[in-house]
């Protein structure tokens, strides 16, 4: 009924448009009505994109464009976005995807491939170049890391460390943690950057205390955890971290299938490595100083953003999209108490302290069935976006730039507390598995994860588990030979 | 039947190029339909197959309106809605589970018989994951109809503020399954949730529910049950109210024991509404999702994921679309199944009371 429905309203906005250009075909220069429909996730970046589209974007042909963004729930996003595309319902121009999604996606046939206007665009090779590379080859890469260009950053987001500067800065904790671990408790997000996994550990034993007892001079009213990480089994709310660890123990891509290698890289011995082992024991491990949701598979990054805000940790790590919420007095407890630092490294052998880490956010495409003036259009309005003067505006606004013209500006820093620990992060970043099998993969993983997470399976067993099973389906899809 | 058959015939037989002509119209439209999934692209068949489903519809109609069949007219737009939106995506969906077929790809779909079914068959996860739903059915029914009829005996009788009570005891049933989920993952939650809180008081220790595969079973068994316990108890209490109440004054002065009057008089008369409570409820359970999915998506692990989120995942997520249709089409004949059994079971009580 809706396809009959919109088929007829159709015929119907065609014959008003006929008739109208008809009327308005007189005068020579005649400017069009556009719009560019997207699907979008309901959250501040995307909100701050629209209100900024609609107060500055003029496109440079004269046309009068109109962005229009289908605000969509995010726990909703990829169910209805893939029925959307999977239906034929040809519904959006633009949209925002998850780079996991990239692959998925472009091998239906949805995503635009943006080479050729690359190539006969100088603008926007230098819109490329200006990117840092890392966000690039995430977001817009596919076969991930090759020269086939396909989105443009939204919002890019990269973990970092959120805590409680009235807690570690005050000086009874600060004298009490140097007698009982023989170093300085860090209170500056300097010192916060050079932190390790380790050391986070001994925060999280630190600052675990009981309803009753003294925290920062202050008697508390409830039980309070040193630390938190998400550790849930929905979409990809324990990968994230997991690998984080992996990739920093493994200096590098470790502990994961290594795409952009296939056919001749597996699964089976890489996964489920010795280092790999260790990494995902490390985890686990911490979780033991977590609120103790984080041992039931509900611990996701709304659960922990909520823990923070409510003042029952006292550091956390989070997407920086999650920052803005923590200093808004109207909905945290612990505005004014919060700073901002890299997220914790791996000091490696060689003494050298690694901050890899799992790439958040998301890139926007261009979908294949549009008219070539509503590519144009589309191409036209990303140059906008992708502008210095806009970035400096959605960055203003709270989102984060992948500019290097943009965020590597001391006036960058002053925009927001966290930004100071955007641009080091970016160096750092990689991404999971970018191949359309990419769900089933992320779903079993996650599956394993929760069960060693809830105490039903050792790290080892469950790594063993994820990478035969990872070894088996890659094999029948041809990506493992 | 035999009057339309002979209704037919009486117009020139079967063969005969009519508008009312239907049943000639059903055959068209069936090896039209087969023709164009096997020649043409995926969208044009289903579009052929729309429009030949639309013309069987209309040539039903034409035959009505030729015999003055006003009856069948005025149902016509009903029955036509209920082609076009649930029978026609019904079959199409069953001819699409004979082909492999991603909904996400740009393979055309390729035939390949009953090999879905064989694969979904003889999957060691769906076994496990039928298994999960069963346990679960099993309880979250059971629990309902004891704390149903429990309710239903309290309601019988008339008490001061009854009537509040009752509506506060219906409302679980009314509230949307998403608020139900949201809810309850609150109630579990060890830091600020209820059931922490309250285990607490005696433990001084947080409680974690959800981290055993049977303490998630019993959070979903708990959830799904004080959502639907209502339900079996509005049943049962009609039952309840309609024993007259002659059959209770006649035991009393026979001096029969409570259990006595429950087993002759109260039970027969709730006993078909017990079962039609059995019925609705079991075939819910069996579709169980979103308090399972809201909760904690089926974990630890996939111990407590059920059929009908395995489908989602299969469909939704991994866009299997053929594979997943296949399955939901067995799913479908359980229940159906199910549903015969149960209407047998009735119609014998009912003929054996008649």
């Amino acid at each position: 009924m809706g396809l009959m429905k919109r088929a007829s309203f159709g015929v119907l906005a065609g014959a008003v448009i006929g008739l109208t250009t008809m009327w308005a075909d007189a005068p020579s220069a005649r400017a069009d009505d556009i719009v560019l429909r997207m699907a979008v996730p309901d959250w501040p970046p995307t909100r701050i994109m629209k209100d900024l589209a609609d107060k500055y974007y003029k496109a440079p042909s004269g046309n009068h464009v109109t962005l229009e963004p289908d605000f969509i729930p995010w726990p909703d996003y990829y169910t209805r976005l893939n029925a959307s595309l999977t239906s034929g319902e040809k519904k959006y121009q633009m949209l925002v995807s998850d780079s996991q999604w990239l692959g998925a996606f472009i091998d239906g046939g949805y995503y635009l491939k943006l080479n050729k206007f690359i190539d006969a665009d100088p603008q926007l090779q230098a819109v490329f170049k200006d990117l840092h590379p890392n966000l690039v080859a995430d977001y817009s890469s596919y076969p991930h890391k090759s020269t086939n260009y396909y989105g443009f950053p939204q919002m890019p987001d990269v973990l970092i460390n959120y805590y409680r500067k009235d807690v570690f800065c005050d000086d009874g904790e600060q004298k009490a943690f140097k007698e009982k671990f023989g170093y300085k408790l860090p209170c500056d997000p300097a010192e916060m950057d050079n932190v390790t996994w380790d050391q986070w550990g001994d925060f999280g034993k630190f600052f675990q205390r009981k309803k009753g007892e003294m925290l920062a001079g202050k008697t508390l009213d409830d039980d309070f955890y040193g630390i938190s990480y998400q550790a849930g089994k929905g979409y990809d709310f324990s990968s994230m971290q997991v690998l984080t660890m992996m990739y920093q123990d493994g200096d590098g891509i470790a502990g994961i299938w290594d795409e952009t290698k296939a056919p001749n890289s597996h699964a089976e011995g890489v996964v489920n490595a010795p280092t790999a082992v260790k990494s995902f024991e490390h985890f686990l491990q911490l979780l033991d100083y977590m609120p103790p949701v984080a041992k039931t598979g509900t611990m996701d990054i709304f659960k922990t953003d909520e823990l923070f805000r409510e003042g029952k940790v006292a550091s956390n790590i989070q997407w920086i999209g999650f920052a803005e919420s923590t200093i808004n007095p109207e909905t945290s407890k612990v505005a004014g108490k919060v700073d901002f630092s890299m997220i914790p490294g791996t000091k490696l052998a060689s003494g050298k302290i690694v901050h890899w880490a799992n790439i958040g956010g998301q890139p926007f495409v261009l979908t294949t069935w549009n008219s070539d003036q509503v590519v144009k259009e589309a191409l036209d309005f990303c140059k906008w976006w992708l502008s210095v003067d806009t970035q400096k505006k959605f960055a203003q606004a709270g989102g984060q730039s992948g500019l290097q013209s943009v965020y590597s500006t001391p006036e960058y820093l002053t925009y927001r507390p966290w930004n100071r620990a955007f641009g080091p992060s970016l160096d750092w970043q990689l991404d999971v598995w970018h191949v359309p099998p990419f769900f089933e993969l992320l779903v079993e993983q996650q599956e394993e994860f929760d069960k060693a997470i809830t105490g039903q399976e050792n790290a080892k067993s469950a790594l063993d588990t994820i990478a035969g099973f990872q070894e088996n389906l890659l094999k029948e899809q041809g990506m493992i030979q | 039947m035999a009057v339309t058959a002979s209704g037919v015939r009486a117009r020139g037989g079967f063969l005969a190029l009519s508008w009312s002509n239907w049943p000639l119209a059903l055959v068209a439209a069936l090896i039209v339909i087969a023709l164009a999934i096997w020649l043409l692209p995926g969208t044009a068949a289903f579009w052929v197959g729309l429009a030949a489903a639309a013309v069987v519809a209309f040539t039903v109609v034409a035959f009505a309106y030729g015999r003055r069949n006003n009856g069948a007219l005025l149902v016509a737009p009903a029955v036509a809605l209920l082609v076009v939106m649930n029978i026609f995506p019904l079959l199409w969906s069953l001819g699409l589970s004979f082909f492999r077929y991603k909904a996400n790809s740009i393979q055309p779909p390729a035939w390949l018989g009953i090999n879905n079914f064989a694969t979904v068959l003889t999957s060691a996860d769906v076994w496990d994951r039928l298994r999960t739903t069963g346990l679960i059915m099993i309880l979250t029914v059971s629990c309902q109809l004891v704390v149903g009829f429990l309710l239903a005996l309290l309601f019988e009788k008339q008490f001061r503020g009854r009537r509040v009570l009752l509506m506060l005891v219906l409302t679980p049933m009314m509230l949307s399954y998403v608020a139900v989920g949201a809810f309850f993952r609150y109630y579990y939650e060890p830091t600020f949730g209820l059931l922490s809180q309250f285990v607490r008081l005696f433990t001084g220790e947080p409680f974690l529910l959800l981290n055993t595969p049977w303490g998630a079973r019993a959070g979903i068994v708990f959830a799904d049950a004080w959502m639907w316990s209502p339900f079996v108890m509005l049943l049962v209490l009609a039952g309840l109210v309609s024993v007259p109440s002659y059959l209770y004054e006649a035991a009393e002065i026979d001096r029969a024991s409570w259990w006595r009057k429950f087993r002759t008089i109260t039970f027969p008369y709730i006993r078909g509404l017990l079962l039609l409570a059995l019925l609705f409820r079991t075939i819910e359970a069996f579709k169980l999702f979103d308090v399972v999915f809201l909760l904690n998506e089926g974990g630890p692990g996939t111990s407590n994921e059920t059929i009908a989120l395995f489908i989602y995942r299969q469909s939704f997520q991994y866009n299997k679309t053929s594979y997943s249709t296949a399955l939901a089409y067995i799913m479908l004949f359980v229940v159906v199944v199910l549903t015969n059994l149960y209407l047998y079971a009735v119609n014998r009580r009912a003929r054996e009371t008649a």
